[in-house]
């Protein structure tokens, strides 16, 4: 069992590996699109701009890739930005087409409170399994993002209220997608992180 | 309010200084990542690193004792001292740091900040601002300058900056209490995340610094004093227990 996750030149990765290395986990961080087929399970990471980001990915065929994972029913876990990479469209700086791999667009924040939302809030689940299993009852996340997720509840594995209530978690089939940094959440995060390689 | 627990580290070992006084510092750990657990284990949710040797030789001596505190607590963790270039911060997000904290080289040259902001993403920048009565301190805090610390950040405002931290260095290792007068009209004047720093010594001071509107406060000497609990701190200041 070995986790690839993948770098497509943007941004820290070392918190997610080490992360998981912490649990015990095995992974990798590849940008080589052979070495990450061989992985049985795929992080998308990330931090920084959608249109930057999702241009080196096409550059790399990790759109492909990533395609042929979820066919495969491999579980698939994008983070922040990774997560927003995900779905079909993101209207950061103009109007981006995404993987695709999710259905639902990314937009901008807006609430009357601070823009980026930056810190911790509380994760309000809406299905347990399999990413929220074992979890405390209050159990708080760290965010950083400035545009949000707007897709069907059905997908919807978590919520949060900032300002109003935003949708931070999807997941469909093996495809699991979070808003918040679990690599960064203390212990509930760690759980995420150990209930994704435990699938 | 956020909390920030604070580990000062020179020479790899976890210290604290009185009033930014390189001679007059106390070694109270020899590894900072047992610090740093501690604090993760009380519930820390984020955790402030000062790296007192950057401050002086524009080196990174200190990169192993960051790097083993980042392999050893799962919260974000924001760091300053000796950031000169855009390489240095790339360096300490690459790491796995979450905010580079950039300090002198603000007011030396602040369209390096607006450089650091476009590259990295203001929600990875902040700048730290020392001062003494209301005006700018530089180099390790032995000048001070004829700069409004509100002039400053909205100067840094302007460059796209989110986040100060705000350190009163007159208060730094006192246990004075936090200069809440001029912390306030920080905020009250730029409308920023302003993280108060300097001087916290009890629970008081973490009501005040609340009251004004901070984002958050760093805790440091109060916390290796025990004057502070830092699980109680969190669960009234954090969590609204």
């Amino acid at each position: 069992m070995a986790i690839g996750i993948i770098d497509y030149g943007m941004g820290n990765l070392k918190s997610v590996s080490n992360a998981i290395q912490f649990l015990g986990g095995e992974c990798f961080i590849s940008n080589d699109y052979d070495a990450l087929c061989q992985a049985d399970q795929l992080i998308l990471p990330g931090v920084g701009a959608f249109k930057d980001a999702i241009e080196l990915i096409r550059e790399k065929k990790f759109d492909t890739l990533l395609k042929e994972a979820q066919e495969q029913g491999k579980p698939i876990l994008g983070i922040c930005l990774g997560m927003q990479l995900m779905f079909d469209s993101s209207d950061e700086f103009g109007h981006h087409q995404g993987l695709g791999l999710l259905p639902g667009k990314i937009i901008k924040l807006n609430v009357p409170l601070k823009i980026p939302h930056m810190g911790w809030n509380r994760l309000d689940i809406q299905k347990t399994a399999p990413l929220f299993k074992n979890l405390p009852e209050e159990a708080y996340v760290y965010f950083v993002h400035s545009y949000y997720l707007e897709t069907h509840v059905d997908i919807v594995s978590a919520t949060t209220y900032y300002g109003k209530e935003i949708q931070i978690a999807a997941q469909q089939g093996n495809t699991y997608a979070l808003q918040f940094h679990p690599e960064k959440s203390g212990s509930v995060g760690l759980q995420i992180l150990k209930n994704f390689m435990s699938l | 309010m956020q909390l920030y627990p604070a580990i000062d580290i020179k020479n790899g070992k976890c210290v604290r200084l009185f009033q930014g006084q390189f001679d007059q510092e106390t070694i109270y750990n020899e590894h900072p990542y047992d610090v740093a657990k501690q604090w993760e284990d009380l519930g820390a949710t984020y955790i402030h690193v000062v790296d007192l040797d950057g401050a002086l030789d524009g080196q990174w001596v200190n990169q192993e004792a960051m790097q083993k505190i980042i392999d050893t607590v799962n919260v974000p963790i924001q760091t300053g001292g000796g950031v000169r270039t855009l390489d240095d911060i790339k360096q300490r997000l690459d790491l796995g740091i979450e905010r580079v904290i950039i300090g002198t080289m603000a007011i030396k040259n602040p369209d390096f900040v607006r450089e650091a902001v476009q590259r990295f993403g203001s929600k990875h920048i902040a700048v730290g601002i020392d001062a003494k009565n209301g005006k700018v301190a530089t180099h390790g805090w032995e000048q001070v300058s004829d700069i409004e610390a509100v002039d400053f950040a909205r100067t840094m405002k302007a460059m796209g900056v989110e986040v100060i931290i705000y350190t009163d260095i007159s208060k730094d290792g006192t246990m004075a209490g936090p200069n809440i007068e001029q912390t306030k009209a920080l905020v009250d004047a730029t409308g920023m995340d302003i993280i108060a720093s300097g001087g916290v010594s009890k629970m008081q001071d973490l009501e005040n610094t609340q009251a004004i509107g901070v984002q958050g406060t760093i805790i440091g000497k109060a916390l290796y004093l025990n004057a502070i609990a830092l699980d109680e701190a969190i669960a009234t200041f954090e969590r609204g227990e």
